[in-house]
């Protein structure tokens, strides 16, 4: 799949702009004085564990909840932008028929007859539900009920998109057809907000990510940047020669992990230590052995996302 | 499009969806004919009894009351048997009743009715008539008197009541119907503001536990959503009465001309025996029967007595203030809470009021100017409820001054609950996971 380039951009380029925001409810505080932008136009990861303050800050984004203290600005063009929200847990007026639904909840939104009609009926094509309209919503299967969500979402075509656990309930067919749409909304230049503990997902469809954990900003950056963060110097060498020479050539700043004979080559994880140059590996290995591929094993996201958050997770169990 | 515009749409949708369903359907059409037809059937049972009481009498004073007359529902056989060999002939079919009649009756006045099937009211007061006035009839020697005097002298005697209007100067005879009117509108508006107000409950929960609120929330205010489906269930509800009223005035158009001419016909040819039977009833008549067998009325011209335009006016002002008050509250309840079963701990309390009102217009339809009816007739929690039972009545002139404050106060008080319930909701609706406590919803309505 293709795969955007982050976008860092000045600050007048960010749709949202989230200055020190904090929210209680009772006391528990759930959001601690965060901070963060979403830059126009990118597909911004919001992650976390459960109970991060997630649903929480996605609701004072859409202005459902007001924010204790600190102040949330969305910059639309010109005015403000319009947000299509799709909350984590789907709801639906089941006895309604689908066409009947989404009429009503786009003219909600302020699309006139006509206009709601032209809007709906490309996505309906788009999505193969044509032929679902007439029907009650309580009579489609969950994967069709998340379909007409997202069309609703998006029909009045908004500016910012966010999307909470959009993938949940699709069979891998459906959730593929999904990312595309959400792709090519990507590239009409729609902003994406998507919150997910789907990290697969993160590293296919987002730019940005930022981290939650227990109401506090621990991460916020593009994906790339963030994966250079927390890179582990690890390197995969494939290479022909002697195992020995190979390891021979290695000096203490680097470590064998693991070799793999495959035929006539072999296949080495190398652990690197004090922040080590992919460089210098190179140039010690290629006096003694003859190097067939190499890359450096950046962390996925899933690492990185256990990494941050585990260590927290454990202390408070043991609290 | 505008905020207006959006709660329309959501009134729009409210309304549309209920009056669509089956059952709204299927009850706009029964409703009028159920009640139609338990008017029929008690109008029924009250005039006619189911079989004929054939008594057997045991008379401790035998031959006292040898000669106890036949009447029209009843007939006697007197044996100076014992109580026990009189019981055991209960066991078949010969009679119906066992009255024991004690010794000494000028003393004691008593006696015992057995049976196997409880015979009404009615029969038990003909049973005590015939024997009280065999009773009389023996001690007649003593005092000289002959029978034909003495029925003579026992003459029956009742009051036709008038109401007198100051202000036209007339006098004009009342009746009971005007007040059963009353009564009948009174349950209707408890039945609509419980059924309806319960309708929005479910309504809220529903859009919560479904999840659809966050989606509605990101689009409108809380507030809009509310009241849109208040306003929109509202409407079911006077849609609702609308057509059980036009189908009412059918039926009753029909029933009219169907019998009109044989209640008629009916009363000139009864008329006679009819007249004869009031002269020998001796003890109280209720004056609905009065009214019933005088000249002048049949059932129609009295309802057509009965000030419909004033009374369809009231039911639709209280029926929307006392809706709009427990609607407004059973919204908050059922955003406060998750699931079904935790409704019930609220429904109780916040519908008590309008229960205890509901058992008040019985209790005022025998008193209606007492001071618990004007008091609850007041009081915005119970007025919807009791008052149109005292404008069914008629009420004072002096009076009037209670209906304006009763209105102004439910208007006064609906405002503030909808305003209370608005916060309650707004909060309610995005809670979930444990049932909040009374005090933790205090707090939700000074946020």
């Amino acid at each position: 799949m293709r795969k955007s380039h982050p976008i860092e951009l000045s600050d007048s380029d960010n749709i949202v702009q989230v200055n020190d925001v904090s929210k209680s409810y009772g006391s528990s505080k759930v959001l601690h004085e965060i901070t963060f932008e979403i830059p126009r136009g990118s597909i911004f990861g919001l992650l976390g564990p459960n109970g991060a303050g997630k649903t929480t800050l996605i609701r004072a984004l859409t202005g459902i909840t007001a924010p204790d203290s600190g102040e949330i600005i969305l910059q639309g063009k010109p005015q403000k932008p319009s947000i299509g929200y799709l909350p984590e847990e789907r709801g639906l007026y089941r006895k309604m028929k689908v066409w009947e639904h989404a009429m009503y909840i786009t003219r909600l939104k302020g699309l006139s007859k006509s206009e709601s009609v032209n809007h709906l009926k490309p996505w309906f094509e788009r999505l193969g539900m044509t032929d679902w309209l007439e029907k009650p919503i309580e009579s489609l299967s969950k994967g069709m009920q998340q379909k007409l969500q997202f069309v609703i979402t998006v029909a009045n075509d908004p500016e910012l998109l966010i999307l909470d656990e959009p993938f949940s309930g699709f069979d891998p067919v459906n959730a593929d057809e999904i990312k595309r749409e959400i792709l090519g909304l990507h590239e009409k230049g729609k902003t994406i907000l998507l919150s997910t503990h789907n990290m697969a997902s993160v590293e296919e469809l987002c730019t940005n990510v930022c981290l939650i954990n227990r109401g506090k900003l621990v991460l916020n950056d593009s994906l790339s940047s963030v994966k250079s963060t927390y890179r582990k110097s690890i390197f995969e060498v494939e290479f022909k020669g002697s195992k020995i020479a190979f390891a021979n050539a290695l000096g203490h700043q680097f470590e064998v992990k693991e070799i793999i004979d495959n035929n006539d080559r072999s296949t080495a994880l190398i652990q690197g230590f004090d922040n080590v140059k992919s460089n210098e590996l190179l140039r010690a290995l290629i006096q003694s052995v003859e190097v067939k591929s190499f890359s450096e094993k950046l962390p996925s996201m899933n690492d990185i996302f256990i990494d941050l958050v585990a260590p927290k997770l454990e202390i408070e169990s043991s609290e | 499009m505008n905020q207006v515009n959006k709660i329309l749409l959501i009134i729009r949708r409210e309304f549309v969806s209920r009056v669509r369903k089956r059952s709204f359907i299927i009850m706009s059409i029964l409703g009028p004919l159920l009640i139609g037809a338990v008017g029929v059937v008690s109008i029924y049972l009250s005039q006619e009894e189911s079989e004929d009481q054939r008594v057997l009498v045991i008379d401790d004073n035998y031959p006292q009351f040898k000669d106890l007359e036949d009447n029209r529902l009843v007939s006697f056989d007197v044996q100076p048997i014992s109580i026990d060999e009189g019981l055991s002939k209960l066991q078949g079919d010969q009679y119906t009743a066992v009255v024991h009649i004690y010794k000494n009756y000028y003393k004691t006045h008593r006696g015992a009715l057995h049976f196997k099937k409880q015979p009404s009211i009615n029969v038990q007061r003909q049973i005590e008539r015939a024997i009280q006035l065999k009773g009389e009839i023996y001690l007649l020697g003593e005092f000289d008197i002959s029978e034909t005097d003495y029925r003579r002298i026992k003459t029956p005697f009742e009051l036709h009541a008038f109401k007198y209007d100051p202000a036209s100067s007339k006098s004009e005879q009342t009746n009971y119907l005007p007040a059963i009117v009353g009564i009948v509108f009174s349950v209707m508006i408890y039945m609509f503001i419980f059924m309806y107000s319960i309708q929005v409950m479910r309504g809220v929960l529903e859009e919560k536990t479904s999840r659809i609120v966050e989606v509605m929330i990101s689009t409108v205010k809380p507030f809009q959503l509310m009241m849109g489906k208040i306003v929109g269930v509202a409407a079911v509800g006077l849609f609702q009465f609308l057509i059980w009223t036009i189908l009412s005035l059918v039926i009753f158009s029909t029933a009219q001309y169907v019998m009109y001419d044989q209640y008629e016909s009916s009363q000139i040819m009864d008329g006679a025996s009819m007249a004869k039977e009031l002269q020998g009833e001796f003890a109280d008549q209720s004056p609905i029967n009065t009214a019933r067998f005088s000249e002048e009325d049949n059932i129609f011209q009295m309802l057509e007595r009965v000030n419909f335009p004033l009374m369809i006016g009231m039911f639709i002002f209280y029926f929307l203030g006392g809706y709009l008050l427990y609607s407004a509250l059973m919204a908050a309840v059922g955003s406060a809470v998750d699931n079904d079963a935790d409704t019930q701990q609220f429904i109780l309390p916040v519908t008590f009021p309008l229960l205890l009102s509901y058992i008040a217009s019985f209790i005022i339809f025998s008193n209606p100017n007492s001071p618990i009816a004007v008091w609850m007739s007041i009081i915005p929690f119970t007025s919807p409820v009791t008052m149109i039972v005292r404008i069914a009545f008629g009420i004072e002139s002096g009076d009037l001054w209670q209906v304006w404050l009763s209105m102004f106060l439910l208007i006064i008080t609906f405002v503030g609950v909808v305003w209370i319930a608005a916060k309650i909701y707004r909060t309610g609706i995005l809670m979930y996971g444990k049932k909040p406590t009374l005090r933790e919803i205090m707090k939700w309505i000074k946020y």
